[in-house]
């Protein structure tokens, strides 16, 4: 029986509308033993990167198409026969969607006429205008003669009754127009099954619950990609047709193989090429770098990558990047490269990054090699309060058909999924069985983590009953759903540049952000095709850097940068060695934390590991205890073979870094730098391919003959494999640790200004304002409430002997929730005329509405007229009033005696209106309480003996969940006197789920685990303190 | 000084919710606007408030205060209904009943003259109580002596109250926790951050300063509060209905007769409506039946109307039809009545060439003939399956048809209201046309059909579907 081709499918990627992955579909195709598959999703081309793919890895021939839609809101399939046509194809979808708003398309007839060249046309289907009842004349005729013999009409059967009306008029035209029919399904899922999510979809795209959806869904499931033995009875009438499926596939012989990509070149002074302007760039930067001498070594580095460079034609990439660089520094804009571009000695005379890779033995082949001929990524950090500077130079310098925004698909996650799935099962209705039941689909929601499937078991949690029919298709098809693409979005800071019109490589389209377009295809895509990025990402502590730079040298006169804060400062080391961190970099979380009292950090390459080790991969690989036995000298440093001791050495004996890995195989194993890093990468992808069990035997075959064991060969297989993209390369720890060093140093020696600079930079950082302000109390730091009088927008510094450096650090308006920046303008202006007299004057003169003005009372920014918080709303309550009297009567009116407030409940306002309090912490007015009740503090419990049972209570401030502990969760809890912190074993957890998930004040039994300076609770119950009033609290901080 | 007494049953919808939850009655409860995370919760029960949750709050951060909160939607029409019940049954009581306009579930009763009914203000009370008790409510019945101390100490209270004095009603009152109270979220929450938790601390505000500030709702709040505030009751009257009843000699069997008897009442009642400005609707005949108890028989004119020769002709072809079983001996007309229109009222009306208002009285003989389903029109619904593709709805008004241009007349499908199962499947000497294959309801119920045209050797063409899960063979129409 002779096969057919699919010409019309649509994947998830027609979003809400196609239910499986392109990736499916080319493999259903694959297995029903079809040659070739067109995708055709609507209006772009999102997937077929990895339709491409696996269409590679497959050998089945992937032909590149898209449904566009027309004005008329009718739609035309197109298939790219060559390059050519592929360019048109994104050219027309980019000027359908750049007219449109986000998520629409719409081109008009005479665009598609103006874009054949290279592509077959196929017109048929439900919204064809060619199966209508009005006949399509003129349009026809525009068609014929645009496309020639290129446009087929499309013969689509789902065994539809109304389809015998449509086929008998799209007959009678193509035979007038002189059209070839060709025979097409519409494809929306690779099997039946998938028929229901499809619906699912549907509805959820429709805004309706799918018992209501009525003929917004397909009629039946004849919609899957059909197996050839089932395609040929549904034509068995016009065998021609079937065989035209094959003759527009064997037209279509584009691949994105083809595509060619050209970095943009600059415009060079004086005629010289991009290599000779690199290389004197380079060496002009090598020469500041290193003082007026090259050091040999550096030299000789250099002369080895700028050959590689221009070898692979890369120099126009590197150009690019020390041009924003450049921008960067004369804008004042902090900025550091990150990633493996650290490896470079170019990146570093070019100033892109900021650690000496020669120095420090980087391996350049992690960041360029000649065996993968892919293009380097340079990923450049910028403070991320000044990025869209950045990204608007980029746009101008490029302009907008050079330069677009790399996606970002937002996916079905767990959360989204039960309530996109549960609404369009007509859980949240209104009707009487629906009642109840929207917010248990809220609650059930709110239950789940980010990633994971949906169990029976939150089903039951929130207050569902998994067995009903309803519920097992709820939990189904949320699992189904699972990860299909949702809508797109835009990339922190990918960038996609190009020589040539980066729409003939990809459509691009408007993003929600006004002044943003964006690429249809995400990094995944970008790197599975090698094109090259640029990102330019935010990052808080470049601000909270420069925020800090700029208060020392307002406030002390102190010029400082990255460069010039000095190295290895033992003051700060020491402070880094207690955990003393909440706000530096890097090392401020709950896991690192808990590290630094073991690998007490004494110089910056500890801080370099410091980074890297708390890292999945390392923690899966089984890498942490080794080298923390080895550093403390309770297990002896040795190697399995002397020729990796100089690999290794660095890192006692234990491979940490992704370049020692590289190095490894290079060694141990005779890989070539560029093989090396082809097993990273296979290592990345591990869990999704098999790529890496061609690497097994090789390694360790080769391990052994070189005279290492096999328990060794095979321990460093496990623990390479677990590494991968979850490990740091070296390069790039050395990045963050040189930030974090920084923003250690600066916390150790200007706690005032670091503090200041971190409220300013929020958000960032892994704790809340709230906690911030308590450890800045902690260190002797005076933290002063918001006033209308004193505060500005930011908070400020103001001398103060009492406070810790110095400077206390005064509350900014913005931290007064109901105040805009708007409001702080007209507060700046007037006080700019004159301080105010009273509060009746700043009522006056700032006219700020009611709602500021109350908010600024509630978080007693009145207090400095001498007004408690009650007197003040009271007081702004009736000014306002009197300020809309048109003619005011003055009456003198008493002020009621207003309760003032108490201690308790002063700490619930300041939480109230500002997220934090600067006068006490909650728990601090109910400490004589719950001391009564033997509940200790947390200095208290940091005091105690290793294996004592504690009972505890404090506010839960961090939940995590990572995904290499096994299920094991930890939390930080926190009281006036420090942190707690706490480990949840599964079983515990399960057993008290709700209230681990929920709780804001917490109570936990446990035992106390106290070991090398680190303190744990190891829970055995949670519990909900009885207090008199719950405290004050801002929401936990999870990470899962 | 006249007593009066405030029934208040405390959170009434939410009363009105736990009746039809009953398995609720453990948790924390809430009555919400609409039933979705953003819904304003109205209405929680103590348990609720014990958590934190209170009325003003979005569902979602109720939820957030206690997972254990069930919520649900109580519809204004369902407490309309029960409070309106409850009005009639209060009655019982005293003459003089005001049900609450502003909080459904709060009524004044006037306690004046009850002195031979009820031994003590505290018997009457509790009699009050008891019947409530005995329906299913949770009620307070506070007997004072002005509106808002009853009301306030009703509201924080359960039981029975009785004032000796308005000084003790005032006391009590003052210590009444304003949360307690059906007042603005807004001003509620403000009032608190003052400091402000009571009736008594409220009343320690300015009154002028507090309509400044927060207007009028919250100054008529102290005005009450503060006793100077007082307005009588306004008792509930229900308006009398149009009726007319006539007990007969003999039991009256003929149905021309009994039209002439409901012809004698008829034009008075046609009097009353019209000085009401009303247009009859609907009229009710209750006819007491000799040993066979009462039988009801509506008529409903096309349109509201005042013409006696339309109504009494639809009067006599509903007799004619009812097939009395035993003579009448009692007969009771009731008029319900709309706002008659001009048009009603209008003489002589243009008419188009279709006369529609002789259509539609001639539908509504019909109706009157055959009952009120006979008359109906198919409309086109929103499904696949062919008897979800359509639906039988009353026609209430003929309008003009306006037919659409068809090039080509389609065969006439007549699409039977269930299939018939075929004994067997088709024959070899039939041909099939098809299949068009309809699936879907995955969710509920699947259902797959696989139809046909089938042409028999005798020309007929049917239309027949193969339902492979029951593996049966049906025929669902014929093809005229």
């Amino acid at each position: 029986m002779p096969s057919y081709i699919p010409l019309w499918c649509k994947s998830h990627f027609s979003f809400l509308e196609g239910a499986s992955h392109p990736d499916e579909l080319v493999a259903e195709a694959h297995r029903l033993g079809l040659r070739a598959l067109a995708l055709t999703d609507r209006d772009g081309v999102y997937g077929i990167v990895r339709a491409h793919v696996k269409a590679r890895e497959l050998g089945l021939h992937l032909i590149v198409g898209a449904q566009v839609t027309l004005a008329d809101n009718s739609v035309l399939v197109l298939l790219a026969q060559n390059r050519g046509g592929y360019a048109n194809l994104c050219r027309l979808i980019t000027t359908g969607r750049l007219r449109s708003p986000k998520g629409e398309s719409s081109v008009t007839w005479d665009e598609v006429c103006r874009h054949t060249e290279g592509l077959v046309a196929l017109w048929g289907g439900d919204r064809s205008l060619l199966v209508g009842e009005a006949d399509p004349g003129d349009v026809a005729a525009a068609l014929r003669d645009a496309f020639g013999d290129r446009l087929y009409a499309m013969l689509a059967r789902h065994r539809r009754a109304d389809e015998v009306r449509q086929e008998a008029r799209l007959r009678e035209r193509a035979a007038r127009y002189n059209l070839p029919l060709v025979a097409a399904t519409e494809v929306l899922y690779h099997v039946p099954a998938r028929r229901p999510l499809q619906d699912i979809l549907t509805a959820i795209r429709h805004g309706v619950a799918v018992p209501a959806a009525g003929r917004r869904l397909r009629s039946n499931a004849e919609y899957a990609l059909k197996p050839p033995h089932a395609f040929a009875p549904l034509f068995s009438d016009d065998p021609r047709a079937i065989a035209r499926t094959r003759e527009v596939a064997d037209r279509c012989t584009f691949s994105l193989a083809e595509l060619r990509y050209r970095y943009p070149s600059e415009r060079l002074p004086d005629g010289t090429t991009s290599s000779e302007w690199l290389r004197h760039l380079t060496f002009e930067g090598a020469r500041r770098r290193y003082g007026g001498a090259v050091p040999p070594d550096v030299a000789r580095q250099l002369e080895q990558e700028l050959t590689l460079i221009d070898d692979l034609d890369y120099p126009g990439y590197f150009l690019t990047m020390w041009e924003i660089v450049e921008f960067c520094r004369a804008h004042g804009i902090l900025c550091q490269g990150r990633g493996s571009a650290a490896n470079s000695a170019v990146c570093y005379c070019l100033g892109i990054t900021a650690i000496d890779p020669v120095r420090m033995g980087l391996l350049f082949e992690r960041f360029i090699s000649k065996e993968r001929a892919e293009p380097p990524d340079i990923d450049l950090d910028i403070q991320h309060n000044r990025r869209e500077e950045v990204i608007q130079h980029v746009y101008d310098k490029y302009g907008r058909s050079h330069a677009a925004m790399v996606a970002n698909m937002i996916r079905y996650r767990p959360r989204s999924a039960v309530r996109d799935v549960g609404k369009a099962l007509g859980l949240g209705s209104r009707s009487p069985e629906g009642i109840g039941r929207g917010t248990s689909l809220d609650r059930l929601a709110r239950l789940l983590s980010y990633h994971g499937d949906v169990t029976p078991e939150a089903l039951r949690q929130a207050g569902l009953d998994p067995s009903t029919p309803l519920h097992q298709h709820l939990l189904r098809l949320t699992n189904e759903i699972l990860d299909a693409p949702r809508h797109l979005s835009i990339h922190p800071g990918g960038f996609l540049l190009g020589h040539d019109p980066v729409h003939t490589i990809v459509p691009i389209e408007n993003a929600t952000m006004p002044g943003r377009t964006v690429i249809q295809w995400d990094k995944d895509d970008l790197e599975a095709l090698g094109l090259f990025k640029v990102d330019l990402l935010g990052l808080g502590a470049l601000t909270h850097l420069d925020l800090s730079f700029r208060l020392l040298e307002q406030h002390r006169g102190i010029e400082l940068s990255m460069a010039t804060i000095p190295p290895d400062d033992p003051a700060t080391f020491e402070m880094i060695r207690r955990a003393d961190t909440v706000g530096v970099f890097q090392i401020e979380s709950r896991a690192q934390m808990a590290m630094l009292p073991r690998l007490k950090p004494r110089h910056f390459y500890d801080l370099v590991i410091e980074v890297s080790i708390v890292r999945p991969g390392p923690i899966t690989g089984g890498m942490v205890h080794p080298y923390l036995r080895r550093r403390s000298g309770d297990e002896p440093v040795d190697y399995p073979h002397p020729s990796l001791k100089p690999v290794l050495e660095k890192t006692l004996g234990v491979p940490l870094f992704q370049e020692q890995v590289m190095r490894l195989a290079v060694v141990a194993a005779d890989y070539t730098p560029g093989e090396a890093d082809q097993l990273r990468r296979d290592m990345a992808a591990w869990r999704r391919t098999s790529r890496i069990e061609r690497h097994r035997h090789r390694l360790i075959s080769r391990m052994q003959a070189k005279g290492i064991t096999p328990e060794f060969a095979e321990r460093v297989f496990t623990q390479i494999r677990g590494f991968g993209e979850y490990g740091f390369p070296e390069s790039h720890g050395a990045s963050f640790a040189l930030i974090a060093y920084a923003t250690a140093w600066v916390k150790r020696h200007y706690p005032a200004e670091f503090t200041c600079a971190l409220f300013n930079a929020q958000p960032m950082g892994f704790y809340a304002p709230a906690t911030i302000v308590e450890d800045a109390k902690r260190h002797g730091l005076v933290v002063r409430p918001v006033d209308a009088q004193a505060s500005a927008w930011d908070c400020i510094l103001e001398p103060c002997p009492e406070s810790a450096g110095g400077f206390a650090v005064h509350m900014g308006l913005r931290y007064v929730k109901g105040l805009g920046e708007s409001d702080w303008k007209r507060i700046e202006e007037a006080r700019r005329t004159a301080l105010f007299a009273s509060l009746n004057d700043f009522v006056r003169r700032t006219e700020l509405n009611k709602g500021a003005l109350a908010a600024l009372a509630e978080a007693g920014a009145f207090e400095g007229f001498g007004l408690d918080r009650r007197a003040a709303l009271w007081d702004v309550l009736g000014l306002v009033h009197a300020r809309a009297v048109s003619l005011p009567v003055i009456a003198r009116e008493r002020r009621p005696a207003f309760e003032p407030l108490s201690l308790f409940e002063e700490v619930v306002w300041d939480y109230r209106s500002t997220d934090h309090s600067p006068r006490r912490h909650p728990l601090a007015p109910m400490r004589a309480d719950l001391t009564a009740r033997g509940l200790p503090d947390a200095r208290a419990v940091a005091a105690m003996r290793d294996g004592r049972r504690v009972r505890y209570a404090g506010l839960v401030i961090c939940r995590q969940q990572p995904g290499t502990a096994q299920g094991v969760t930890f939390m930080t809890l926190e009281d006036e006197t420090g942190f707690v912190n706490v480990v949840l074993w599964p079983s515990v957890f399960e057993r008290h789920a709700l209230l681990a998930k929920t709780a804001t004040f917490l109570g936990i039994t446990g035992t106390l685990q106290a070991q090398q300076g680190v303190v744990h609770l190891v829970a055995e119950q949670l519990w909900s303190p009885h207090v008199a009033r719950a405290p004050a609290s801002t929401p936990s901080r999870d990470f899962h | 000084m006249d007593r009066l007494a405030c029934v208040s049953l405390a959170a009434f919808p939410l009363q009105l919710l736990l009746r039809r939850h009953p398995e609720w009655v453990a948790h924390p409860v809430a009555v919400v606007a609409e039933d979705r995370p953003q819904g304003l919760i109205l209405w929680v029960n103590e348990a609720a408030r014990r958590a934190g949750v209170l009325s003003g709050l979005r569902y979602a951060a109720g939820c957030s205060l206690t997972a254990e909160l069930r919520a649900g939607v109580v519809p204004p029409a369902e407490i309309a209904e029960v409070v309106a019940t409850l009005t009639e049954r209060l009655g019982r009581f005293t003459p003089e009943v005001e049900p609450s306009p502003e909080e459904p579930g709060v009524f004044w009763l006037s306690g004046a003259g009850l002195g031979r009914l009820y031994a003590s203000l505290e018997e009457w009370a509790r009699a009050i109580f008891t019947d409530l008790s005995s329906m299913g409510f949770r009620a307070t019945v506070v007997v004072g002596f002005t509106r808002f101390g009853t009301y306030a100490v009703a509201s924080a209270r359960e039981g029975t109250v009785v004032f000796e004095n308005p000084g003790q009603e005032r006391a009590a009152a003052q210590q009444v926790r304003l949360d307690r109270l059906d007042l603005d979220p807004n001003l509620r929450d403000t009032l608190s951050k003052l400091g402000m938790a009571t009736v008594g601390a409220l009343l320690s505000l300015p009154a002028g300063g507090l309509f400044e500030r927060f207007g009028s709702e919250a100054y008529r709040f102290h005005r009450a509060a503060s006793g100077d505030l007082w307005a009588p009751l306004q008792p509930h009257h229900a308006e009398e209905p149009v009726r007319q009843s006539l007990i007969l000699d003999q039991p009256e069997t003929n149905a021309t007769r009994l039209l002439f008897l409901v012809k004698r009442f008829l034009h008075p009642l046609l009097l009353t409506l019209v000085a009401r400005g009303e247009a009859l609707a609907e009229l009710t005949l209750r006819l007491l039946l000799d040993g066979r108890g009462w039988r009801d028989e509506r008529v409903c004119p096309a349109a509201p109307t005042l013409d006696a020769v339309q109504v009494l002709d639809l009067v006599r072809l509903r007799l004619e039809a009812a097939a009395l079983p035993a003579g009448v001996i009692e007969i009771e007309l009731t008029a319900s009545g709309v706002p008659a229109t001009p048009e009603q009222l209008r003489l002589f009306a243009e008419r188009s060439r279709r006369d529609l208002d002789a259509a539609n009285r001639s539908l509504a003989r019909v109706r009157a003939t055959f009952g009120d389903g006979a008359v109906v029109r198919a409309r086109l619904t929103d499904g696949h399956l062919p008897e979800a593709s359509f639906k039988w709805e009353p026609l209430e008004q003929v309008v003009l048809p306006k037919p659409r241009q068809v090039m080509l007349r389609n065969l006439v499908r007549r699409i039977f209201a269930k299939p018939v199962p075929l004994a067997t499947p088709g024959r070899p000497s039939i041909t099939l046309h098809g299949p068009h294959i309809v699936s879907g309801g995955w969710w509920m119920r699947e259902v797959h059909r696989e139809y046909y045209f089938v042409e028999t050797r005798h020309g007929e063409m049917l239309w027949v579907f193969y339902d492979p899960d029951r593996q049966r063979w049906f025929l669902h129409g014929k093809v005229d």
